[in-house]
């Protein structure tokens, strides 16, 4: 297990971040998903030790996040969500000195930071002051100094934020390549459900400082429910009304078309049946997969 | 962008130990101020005091040389090395002057960018604690005060032997070595508490600098404003430089300026030092929590 924890309990001031979550995060890319407030930053801060939980314990790489704190944060790279650069210095200087402070040689900070900015794509601008960086530079360059140090696990705090679609698909791409190839874990918090979905294999809902689901992508999307997708013909007030009689969930788009998120126990010739019962035809149908959108919305209680 | 493949390898060296986590902070937090503009001309401003002093100390062993300086019984005084002599340069405002300047330049933004560019988190995501961060941006500032403080104190002492060829001025003043230590580290970690806890209150490095100098001079007006109409020396109390000025008297085997207990000026300085530590470790943290 990389991260490990037990009813851990956080609140600032009267407001509850955190109530009572506990989870054991599985090797690999993990996404960490949950609408604004729901205590995934809260999570990750607390994991690195910027703030102490009230109760409840746990443990990154078999660290323990009360005692060895120190520890925790020398194998774990952090990218905060935030613009925090220094300014004054350049992308190697700025680096360097971060695998220096990560306890690295001074020598050795410096080769390793060249390396890793020509990894993420910023060898040619790397004696540029940072003052001068686009959005998608310093996305890069913050994804540079939490790599620096050969981490163990990495916690990503939503690495695609502010960035136009190619610099997205930059950034994703080399957070896949990390977990993927280059054995380092990788825990994503995002609330753009597609980022999680290119990256993770594995998920963990946060809602209202709860866990409201985990499990591995493919998984979640099969046990919740089934999704059919149909277009119909003739009334359908007293259809959709049947069918929601049977726990069934109906969302109707745009161009007519009805989404249906079926209960696993219902079979598709219900569907038929209460179709033939009110005469109405049905002209579209298939069987659809399930995106992480419709789990999170799920999960969360949201349409 | 395509990934580079043979880019990123795993790193096989091993991590220092981690008592000297502060180290690279101060180093380039030195490096970053002598990339300031006029820093250097500043830096190098700061050494000419000791270089004049020096210079005196050279004339004081060379009196006959130099006779047309000395012409007169008041500027044969300045020539004089004695512990007065060495109080005129530590207690003098030409110095504490000096060191509000390499404070404001060197230090008004050590915290105050961090504030500013977020940047604490970063530190703090590395196994650095709060007293690592803490010294490795004090000793940026203790860097610069050392430098024309408690160096050129004891150059003075040795180039005084030197010049005097024979240990008679040690034998005379044995325990000025230590008032120059003494009083160097006094100044100093006042300074440097002081400093940090201007550059953690704001996270606009001009407005404090602002604050650096406006602080210790309208405090010393204060001081001025109330023994003018008062006539009591305590308001002497009220004055950052008068408080280092007392203790430095006595450091020095003199008698102070202001007919107050010495005692109650060391309290001052160390409250603030006490207040500046309680302010920073509550500034000083990975992430604001605002409750």
């Amino acid at each position: 297990m990389s991260v490990e924890i037990k009813d851990l309990h956080f609140s600032y001031g009267r407001i509850k971040a955190l109530d009572g979550v506990d989870v054991k995060l599985p090797q690999g890319a993990i996404g960490l998903l949950g609408p604004n407030g729901a205590g995934k930053s809260t999570l990750i801060r607390i994991l690195l030790g910027f703030l102490t939980p009230q109760q409840g314990r746990g443990s990154v790489l078999g660290y323990d996040i009360h005692s060895q704190q120190a520890l925790i944060r020398r194998y774990v790279g952090y990218m905060p969500e935030d613009d925090c650069l220094i300014p004054g210095i350049d992308a190697v200087s700025f680096t360097s000195y971060l695998g220096e402070l990560s306890g690295m040689p001074k020598q050795e900070a410096m080769k390793r930071a060249h390396e890793v900015l020509f990894y993420v794509g910023l060898e040619e601008s790397r004696y540029r002051l940072l003052e001068t960086y686009s959005s998608g530079m310093k996305q890069r360059l913050k994804l540079a100094q939490a790599i620096v140090h050969d981490p163990r696990l990495i916690f990503l705090d939503e690495p695609t934020s502010g960035l136009d679609p190619q610099g997205r698909k930059d950034i994703l791409e080399l957070i896949l390549d990390i977990s993927a190839k280059k054995d380092i874990q990788v825990l994503i918090s995002s609330h753009i459900l597609s980022d999680i979905e290119a990256t993770c294999s594995y998920v963990v809902i946060l809602n209202k400082g709860r866990l409201a689901a985990e499990g591995t992508v493919s998984d979640l999307k099969q046990i919740e429910y089934s999704l059919y997708e149909l277009k119909i013909h003739g009334d359908s007030a007293a259809f959709l009304e049947r069918l929601r009689g049977l726990d069934c969930r109906v969302e109707e788009t745009e161009d007519r078309l009805l989404r249906l998120y079926m209960p696993p126990d219902i079979g598709s010739q219900e569907i038929f049946r209460l179709a033939a019962a009110d005469r109405i035809q049905i002209r579209h149908f298939i069987k659809s997969q399930t995106s992480l959108e419709d789990l999170f919305a799920e999960a969360v209680g949201v349409d | 962008m395509s990934i580079k493949e043979k880019g990123y390898t795993h790193w096989q060296g091993e991590f220092r130990d981690s008592r000297l986590n502060w180290m690279p902070i101060t180093r380039y937090g030195i490096k970053l101020a002598f990339r300031r503009k006029f820093f250097k001309f500043l830096f190098f401003s700061t050494l000419a005091p000791a270089v004049i002093t020096l210079a005196f100390i050279y004339i004081s062993e060379r009196l006959s040389d130099f006779a047309f300086l000395t012409q007169d019984s008041d500027a044969l005084s300045f020539f004089e090395v004695n512990p007065v002599f060495f109080m005129r340069y530590f207690n003098g405002g030409g110095l504490l002057f000096m060191m509000l300047m390499l404070m404001i330049f060197s230090g008004a933004g050590l915290i105050a960018d961090d504030l500013k560019h977020n940047s604490l988190q970063l530190y703090f995501s590395r196994p650095l604690t709060k007293l690592d961060y803490f010294l490795g941006k004090a000793s940026v500032i203790v860097f610069f005060l050392m430098l024309i403080t408690m160096v050129p104190g004891l150059i003075f002492v040795i180039m005084k032997l030197l010049f005097a060829g024979d240990f008679q001025f040690v034998r005379q003043y044995p325990w000025l070595p230590l008032s120059v230590i003494g009083f160097s580290l006094l100044i100093t970690v006042f300074f440097t508490f002081y400093t940090l806890l201007l550059s953690a209150v704001n996270k606009n490095r001009r407005y404090v600098a602002v604050l650096i100098f406006g602080i210790y001079v309208f405090s010393d007006i204060i001081f001025n404003i109330f023994n003018g109409i008062f006539r009591n020396p305590y308001f002497a109390l009220f004055s950052v430089e008068k408080n280092l000025q007392q203790v430095g008297a006595v450091i020095f085997g003199q008698d102070p300026q202001y007919d107050i207990p010495w005692i109650l000026s060391i309290l001052v300085i160390g409250a603030l030092c006490a207040l500046s530590a309680w302010v920073l470790n509550r500034k000083i943290r990975g992430v604001e929590v605002v409750k």
